[in-house]
């Protein structure tokens, strides 16, 4: 019996099979229970000797049926992990991967190094009047120096803002000194297109008012910007310009290498300067239209802006500027930002 | 500006080197913006005098002989100016122009010409190249290589800022680089032999406030001709077109000084002198050969003729031709003048007459340069023509004092940074042209003349920073503590921020669009009227400023029709009665793409699931309540209420725009910002279980879910925690016309397990509500 069981489980392919053959043998009417039973008409030494034959022939049974179960199941495993196989190398669902538009990249870049630094970013209109765009700035009506921005006139008067820099006066009505703040935003220059210019684009203004600041503390603002931007070898130079909103004046100079050819270069990367006084003026006379009291008499500060779409170029070498507002996702897509 | 190096060092003996000075130049704030490296002529022009010129018939041409040394040669040359007694510069067969051309003997009408008399541009000297270059007849012997008396030369070409106008003058840049340098200048030679005359003309200024200073000064004895060789040569090189000694001179003295002159033709100006405003509708016809129309706000300077007065130039713009130098005049009067600035700006604006003349005077002009610039021009042409030059000096205005600046070096460090000595500082200020006084703070600074731009303290200041240096300003960090109410300031910024970022991470592009659009196609989709116009747009049909955001953003979609994922986004300022700042997404395709796999996320649902999604990221509730509007297909538009304000607008882009577009369904929303913010309070983490139950709600089609939902939260009693659509239903067996929307309800006690018993009782409300606005409840 012990034979033909033996062999019956090492036949079964599957855990019904084992679980018939354990029935069969083992079961309440099995034949192992029935030779059990069998015993009750033999003799105390026949009946032990034969018990202890059946136990045996159980035990090896019900060890055989274990292993062969055990061995079922690793293979049932195996063929269940088998039916399940995906070719893992085939393309996902195609979701959605979105991204900034590369101007918002190098802006959110800016006002994260800003922020860093205890500044606090702050909008305004792109309509803008022609006292915060240019008067309050410090550029008169009829003065040469109104050249410098190619303006787009509404025909109410009003103009598209031809820098940030409305924001510094518009800022200084309404708070009052310390602060540090930048000014994210577009602007517009009527002038025509080509590789290099576009008519609208964005800049970063920056304004720190208080008292006792210097041109050192714009040197180093703008050093611990180039370094965020270029690495621990951009370098900051001040050259002479003129801006009538600030006195002195500079242009500031980053040395930058190019990642793609290694080569280094002075940067023209944008305009800053000491406050000019009528700018402090025209903000504490509006202070004072207002009901305000004036608070920009004994301050100094510095102020710069920056072309954002410069470093863009530069940064990933884009030939022209015109690519930026075309939204071509071609193009939308070459610049993905963790 | 164009400053040829060599006429730099004219003033400046010890000039370094081009190199060098460029940077210097950079340093001081006169940016070069290039530097041209001019060629001397090639090898092989010689000088040539013009012996005979005639004309070859029928044609334009002229057919010169010309002496070059051991010969004479026949030339035949189309230029206006080729006629005999004048010098050129010849380039015989064999000689390589810069241009790479080599001249050669060709036969032209029969007449064989053994070389070429050569335009400026030709040689590679200068820009001009409408006629030849001019020399006088005994100016070299001629066969004289010209590249032996002709060297190359190097030019800064500088892009100049407009307050700083005494540096549109080589003296100027030579007064900066000698501060700058610590080198001598040498100033310009003004000497000239006088004599007496025995007529001039009498001045009279009727504007002194457009003029404050005129002064007029005589020379006769002229032959106009050509100007000296290497007067020319540095005219060419600053980029100016020689004409003949007497105009020569005027912009040789006006580039060298700053100072625009005018030399009139005394014959036509003898009658005498008026500077007056012009009168309504006067007309004039300027040296460029146009008529001009002038208004009393014009400055004109007139001649009496008899009892009138008729203009023979437009105040510091434009000589007039009636009083033009020509080959004839032997006396001119000559004008060195002080216009106002803002006068002539606007006169030179309206005209569109923009001269090397106005654009100086715009910028500011030394009041006191006229009698240095008129004894320098007097100079030059003695020089050159050995003309007389009267004792007479005619000087209406006469010199103005200098301006008196308080100065304290303490101030200029704390406002650079730095810890410059004050002797350093004053001394800097002196090698500008300051004079100092004072023995100690405030110093009594008087800027020069010429520098119009120093008035206040701080613009002694940067006249400190230039000279001394700002590399010596040093790096510091700035640390402050903001008064208190600019706190908080970048609120509104951070929340557009996040809206970017939500609508980033829910998959968007973002798209930044133009500003301006056309009025024709704001109205083709259907976006509201535009308020404001550009007066002057680049583009003459897109005059208008967008009043939405969403008709670029369907631009953007047929842009990019090949392309999958057309899920765009912007956030932008619009233009209506006030300006707004808005976001806006469009959907032109399923949320998901269809690959091998089924795209998914098609339709309304998809945009509204990307609003829902965005309002639970800023935490806000949102709902959209059915409501046609302009731009949206009437029956799939609806209001968002974000936080219970109406605050944009949600559906499917009207078939009409969607067809003239020639996109498919689009979908989109558009929200004015910044949205309103909820209350935000903490609720307790559930401790009891939740009952739930189901309810189904059979309404007529057009009633829309909210309207329900609206009930249900309405009557569904303080327990009712969530209710939840999980089913839309609309075949058999209800009636045709009829929808069944099915709910799950969720009811929890914050402190204590609840009955069924009150449950029902809240679901009783709940359906008594439903059956009372009219509908049924489908068991």
């Amino acid at each position: 019996m012990l034979e033909e069981a033996l062999a019956e489980i090492r036949a079964a392919a599957s855990l019904e099979a084992l679980q018939e053959i354990k029935v069969r043998f083992l079961g309440k009417k099995g034949r192992l229970t029935q030779a059990f039973k069998a015993m009750k008409g033999l003799d105390s030494e026949e009946r032990k000797a034969r018990g202890q034959e059946l136990n045996r022939i159980k035990q090896a049974i019900e060890k055989a049926l274990e292993e062969r179960e055990a061995e079922i199941r690793v293979a049932e495993l195996a063929a269940k992990l088998e039916r399940e196989r995906e070719d893992v190398s085939l393309p996902g669902l195609a979701l959605p991967p979105g991204g900034y538009h590369v101007s918002t990249q190098i802006l959110d870049e800016l006002v994260e190094i800003f922020r860093h630094m205890g500044y606090q970013a702050v909008t305004g209109p792109e309509v803008e009047d022609e006292f915060h765009n240019f008067d309050a700035l410090n550029i008169p009506p009829h003065h040469p120096a109104r050249d410098m921005w190619d303006t787009f006139w509404l025909e109410d008067g009003h103009l598209l803002r031809t820098h940030t820099s409305p924001m510094q006066v518009r800022y200084m009505e309404a708070h009052t000194p310390p602060f540090q703040i930048v000014v994210p935003g577009k602007v517009y220059r009527h002038e025509a297109t080509d590789a290099t210019h576009e008519a609208m684009f964005h800049q970063l203004e920056g304004l720190a008012v208080g008292e006792g600041i210097t041109l050192a503390h714009l040197k180093g603002a703008l050093l611990t910007m180039a370094r965020a931007l270029y690495g621990e070898k951009a370098k900051v130079r001040l050259q002479p310009s003129f801006f009538p909103f600030v006195e002195p004046g500079v242009e500031f100079l980053v040395w930058w290498t190019n990642p793609r050819t290694g080569e280094g270069s002075w940067l023209e990367l944008g305009g800053a300067g000491m406050v000019h006084p009528a700018v402090f003026k025209a903000a504490d006379d509006a202070r004072e239209k207002a009901g305000l009291p004036r608070v920009y008499e004994n301050v100094t500060g510095f102020a710069f802006g920056l072309g954002v779409e410069r470093i863009a170029m530069l940064r990933y070498g884009i030939p022209d500027i015109r690519y930026f507002y075309s939204n071509r996702l071609a193009f939308l897509r070459q610049f993905p930002r963790p | 500006m164009n400053v040829p190096y060599s006429w730099l060092r004219e003033f400046l003996p010890k000039l370094p080197e081009p190199e060098a000075v460029r940077e210097v130049l950079d340093s001081l704030g006169l940016a070069v913006e290039e530097v041209h490296h001019l060629p001397a002529p090639p090898a092989g022009v010689v000088f040539g005098r013009v012996l005979k010129a005639g004309e070859i018939p029928g044609t334009e041409l002229k057919k010169l002989e010309v002496d070059v040394g051991r010969e004479v040669v026949t030339l035949v040359s189309g230029a206006p100016n080729a006629r005999a007694g004048i010098g050129l510069a010849v380039a015989r067969p064999g000689v390589v122009l810069p241009d790479g051309t080599e001249v050669a003997a060709r036969e032209i009408r029969g007449v064989t010409s053994e070389g070429m008399a050569l335009s400026p541009a030709e040689m590679g000297v200068g820009e001009y190249a409408g006629g030849l270059l001019e020399l006088p007849a005994d100016g070299l012997e001629p066969g004289r290589e010209l590249a032996e008396v002709w060297p190359a030369e190097v030019v800064f070409e500088l892009e100049l800022t407009p307050n700083r106008a005494d540096a549109f003058s080589v003296l100027g840049v030579a007064r900066d680089l000698a501060a700058k340098l610590e080198l001598e200048l040498v100033e310009p030679a003004t000497e000239v032999e006088e004599s007496p005359v025995s007529r001039f003309v009498t001045v009279e200024v009727a504007d002194p406030e457009g003029c404050d200073r005129y002064l007029a000064r005589y020379a006769g004895g002229l032959e106009i001709g050509p100007s000296p060789l290497e007067a020319q040569r540095k005219l060419l090189a600053a980029g100016l077109r020689p004409i003949n000694n007497v105009v020569d001179a005027t912009n040789y003295t006006m580039w060298e000084l700053g100072g625009p002159l005018h030399a009139f033709d005394l014959e036509e100006v003898a009658g005498g002198i008026v500077v007056r405003r012009a009168k309504a509708g006067e007309k004039v016809i300027t040296l460029d050969g146009e008529e001009r129309q002038l208004t009393p706000e014009d400055l004109v300077i007139a001649r009496k003729m008899g009892s009138g007065t008729e203009p023979v130039a437009i105040a510091g713009v434009m000589g007039a031709a009636n009083s033009e130098v020509t080959e004839d005049t032997r006396e001119v009067v000559l004008e060195a003048a002080h216009f106002d600035p803002v006068r002539v700006r606007l006169t030179a604006r309206r005209l569109g007459l923009s001269t090397d003349s106005s654009y100086r005077f715009e910028r500011g002009v030394d009041p006191n340069l006229p009698p240095r610039a008129a004894a320098r021009f007097l100079h030059l042409l003695q020089r050159w023509s050995g003309c007389t030059v009267g004792d007479v000096v005619v000087d209406v205005g006469g010199d103005k004092p200098r301006r008196e600046v308080p100065f304290r070096p303490s101030y200029a460090n704390r406002l650079l940074g730095t810890d410059f000595s004050t002797e350093s500082q004053l001394v800097a200020l002196e090698r500008l042209g300051c004079e100092v006084a004072g023995e100690g703070e405030p110093y009594a600074v008087r800027p020069p003349t010429w520098r119009v731009d120093l008035n206040i303290e701080e613009d002694l200041v940067e006249e400190v920073g230039r000279i001394l240096g700002y590399e010596h300003v040093p790096t510091e960090p700035l640390a402050l503590i903001p008064a208190p109410d600019n706190l908080n300031a970048e609120e509104p910024y951070r929340r557009e921020e996040a809206l970017r970022r939500a609508m980033r991470g829910l998959g968007g592009w973002e798209a930044i669009n133009y500003t301006w659009q056309s009025p024709a196609y704001l109205s083709l989709t259907r976006a509201p009227e535009p308020r404001r116009f550009l007066k002057n747009p680049l583009d003459s049909s897109k005059n208008a400023l967008r009043t939405a955001l969403y008709p670029g953003l369907l631009e953007n979609l047929a842009t990019n029709r090949e392309e999958r994922h057309r899920f765009f986004f912007e956030l932008g300022h619009v233009f209506l009665d006030v300006e707004e700042t808005r976001l806006a997404a469009v959907l032109g395709g399923p949320l998901i793409e269809a690959t091998w796999q089924a795209a998914y996320g098609e339709g309304y649902p998809a945009i509204k699931g990307l609003l829902e999604a965005l309002a639970a990221r800023a935490g806000a509730r949102v709902e959209v309540r059915p409501e046609p509007h302009q731009p949206l297909h009437p029956g799939v538009s609806g209001t968002i209420f974000w936080n219970d304000e109406p605050r944009g607008f949600i559906g499917r882009l009207h078939p009409e725009v969607e067809e003239a577009l020639e996109l498919g369904p689009v979908y989109l929303f558009e929200l004015v910002l910044p949205l309103p913010e909820a209350v935000r309070e903490f609720r307790d983490l559930p401790k009891f279980p939740p009952a739930r139950r189901d309810l189904a709600v059979v309404v007529p089609e057009d009633v829309p879910h909210i309207e329900i939902f609206d009930l249900i939260r309405q009557f569904g009693g303080p327990y009712l925690e969530a209710a939840e659509l999980f089913d839309v239903y609309r075949d058999e067996p209800l009636p045709e016309g009829q929808k069944s929307l099915a709910y799950h309800l969720t009811f929890r006690h914050p402190e204590r397990t609840l009955t069924d018993a009150e449950v029902d009782e809240e679901m009783g409300r709940i359906i008594a509500a439903v059956i009372e606005a009219g509908y049924k409840i489908r068991e």
